[in-house]
């Protein structure tokens, strides 16, 4: 098996008396597609807040590319080759798809502490990658539009761009089909495919949807009140009974 | 070059002509040329109280410590220790940077309303110092002190001082100009619009935000010490948040996120303040309307709403047209195979 980037051990969160993450433990193999799931408030999303640096663990340590980075500030992470998307489309609203995608560009190349204009070969190469981003995502038509003015898939593109723009090898999505329509679903499965495909990124998700799941992943952990319930490939996990019987529900097994 | 752009040289070039020709105009209207001064004094404050609120979003509701801290700085300098009118300016900015800076690191634990008032506390220390410390600061009466030459043997009289404002004015303005347009000011934008996105996407805010507050404040200071050299004149009020929140209304009033839109701001609170005020007592409540109104109708400001009438629209049918001809975004799934 390839090597581990990113490692969680025994990693806890409370926040008061709530246990969100209790002791969790997990691996991700560079250059493949994890799926974390689980019934809602399993601690998923507490779980990859830790992992990125949103919340620093009680306990457990947390290692990203062999360093160990359980106290290191979110910004840090990225610098060192994280990205992540968030739940609810998180970008700058105002700003066009193009600003949004600058942003990053100037932060990753180190550039964003600069009071004057950029020299013009490296306004050449920040060209060059903003148009390679548009194209990654299908939004070169929108490149000039504020985001706010964009439909809720494309905004979700965008964001999984501008979390590229800083040139990550681990990309953590929170749920990256919330809110999506079907057709909009197909849109970012096919991105989260070239993720892996085209760029030979590591790609670690939360996700609601089973069919997604089930066809991307080829490592599912499933998460239960804050624990882990079971880790393994697709065809594993669809036949844990015990997942099963918590959370899926035969149904849907058959169904897909 | 697009037609907004030559629109922007064209206005740019009749504002500054303007601005050169004030003096004159003021003559010939008998308007005291201190005042024109003073409104492209107060515009130096305003934007440099807007790079944090328009360019940064963070409220600085204790900004007048940073414009006080300018005056005394210059003040103090002159009537102690004799200083010429350059080493005054320096004085007054330094003052001002050393107050953001010891200020800063208290701030920046802080957002939204909490950053705010911490702010104001901050800057009513300030106020306090200044009013307590009679033998130096004289009181709350002020202080008095002369305006310093130029350089040797070469006075200011109050039209080539406002020739020294109008330099300055130049300098803060295109200074300002280049800093938005700056990836340094793209990522104060980008903290503005979502701070928690510009941590993911590798910025280290904080350091961000300081810098932003410790360059406002060092414009705020050096508008402040050429200010108190104007009236030869550094009083507590100047410190106080009462001047903070006048300031912030110039701000948000012409536009925050404007380059030049304090200046309209700083106009329209000038002139009511030095001329309305003698005219007609009640001056502020038009002043108070206008700015709820402004807040209510135009939240971009006056300049920032003009702007914004002016401007195309890039989003508009055009663009329409060509994502209905080009490559539509909304495809049909089915069609990508």
């Amino acid at each position: 098996m390839s090597d581990i980037i990113l490692q969680a051990k025994n990693v806890s969160k409370h926040f008061g008396g709530v246990r969100a993450v209790e002791d969790v433990t997990l691996g991700v193999h560079a250059g493949s597609i994890q799926a974390i799931i689980g019934p809602n408030g399993a601690g998923k999303s507490t779980l990859f807040n830790t992992l990125s640096g949103f919340y620093y663990p009680d306990n457990g340590s947390v290692r990203f590319k062999g360093t160990d980075v359980t106290r290191t500030p979110a910004y840090r992470r990225i610098t060192m080759g994280l990205g992540r998307t968030f739940q609810t489309s998180s970008v700058f609203p105002n700003l066009t798809v193009v600003e949004n995608l600058m942003i990053g560009l100037h932060s990753g190349a180190k550039m964003a502490f600069r009071f004057g204009p950029l020299p013009k070969s490296q306004r050449r190469v920040m060209h060059d990658k903003v148009e390679r981003l548009l194209n990654f995502v299908n939004l070169t038509a929108s490149a000039h539009r504020p985001v706010a003015e964009l439909a809720h898939g494309s905004q979700r593109l965008c964001e999984i761009a501008m979390s590229l723009s800083t040139d990550p090898s681990l990309v953590l999505l929170d749920e990256p089909m919330a809110g999506l329509a079907t057709a909009e679903t197909e849109r970012v499965m096919d991105v989260i495919r070239k993720l892996h495909n085209e760029l030979a990124l590591t790609v670690l998700f939360v996700e609601h949807n089973m069919r997604v799941v089930l066809t991307l992943a080829s490592r599912i952990m499933v998460l239960d009140r804050g624990r882990v319930l079971a880790q393994g490939t697709p065809a594993e996990i669809s036949r844990n009974s015990s997942v099963i019987e918590a959370y899926i529900g035969k149904q849907v097994i058959e169904n897909v | 070059m697009n037609r907004n752009r030559v629109g922007g040289i064209i206005v740019g070039v009749l504002f500054f002509l303007l601005l050169l020709f004030t003096p004159e105009i003021a003559r010939a209207i008998h308007l005291s040329i201190s005042v024109c001064s003073e409104v492209l004094l107060f515009t130096i404050a305003a934007m440099a109280v807007n790079l944090l609120i328009g360019y940064t979003g963070v409220l600085p509701f204790g900004n007048a410590a940073f414009w006080g801290l300018g005056a005394y700085g210059a003040g103090l300098t002159i009537k102690y220790f004799h200083v010429g009118f350059l080493e005054a300016l320096v004085c007054g900015t330094v003052a001002a940077f050393i107050g953001a800076l010891l200020m800063g690191p208290f701030l920046l634990r802080r957002r939204g309303i909490y950053f705010a008032l911490l702010m104001i506390a901050f800057g009513q220390v300030f106020y306090f110092v200044a009013y307590r410390f009679t033998d130096i600061t004289g009181g709350e009466d002020g202080m008095n002190f002369a305006r310093p030459l130029l350089a040797t043997r070469i006075g200011m009289k109050d039209e080539s001082f406002y020739y020294a404002v109008l330099v300055l004015f130049v300098l803060v303005g295109a200074f300002f100009w280049y800093l938005v347009r700056s990836p340094f000011g793209r990522a104060l934008l980008a903290i503005k619009e979502n701070e928690t996105r510009a941590r993911y996407l590798g910025l280290n805010t904080d350091r961000f935000l300081f810098v932003a507050l410790l360059i406002s404040a060092a414009l705020e200071g050096l508008a402040g010490a050429m200010y108190g050299m104007s009236i030869m004149f550094a009083y507590p009020l100047m410190l106080d948040w009462h001047q903070s929140g006048d300031i912030v209304l110039m701000a948000i009033l012409g536009g925050a996120g404007t380059v030049f839109g304090p200046f309209i701001g700083a106009l329209i609170f000038v002139v009511g303040n030095d001329l309305l005020s003698n005219i007609i007592s009640w001056w502020q409540i038009p002043l108070g309307i206008l700015f709820v109104v402004c807040v209510l109708g135009f939240p971009k400001g006056l300049l920032g709403t003009a702007l914004d009438l002016m401007r195309p629209r890039k989003t508009g049918f055009a663009f329409e047209a060509q994502t209905m001809h080009g490559t539509p975004l909304t495809a049909d799934p089915e069609s990508n195979p």
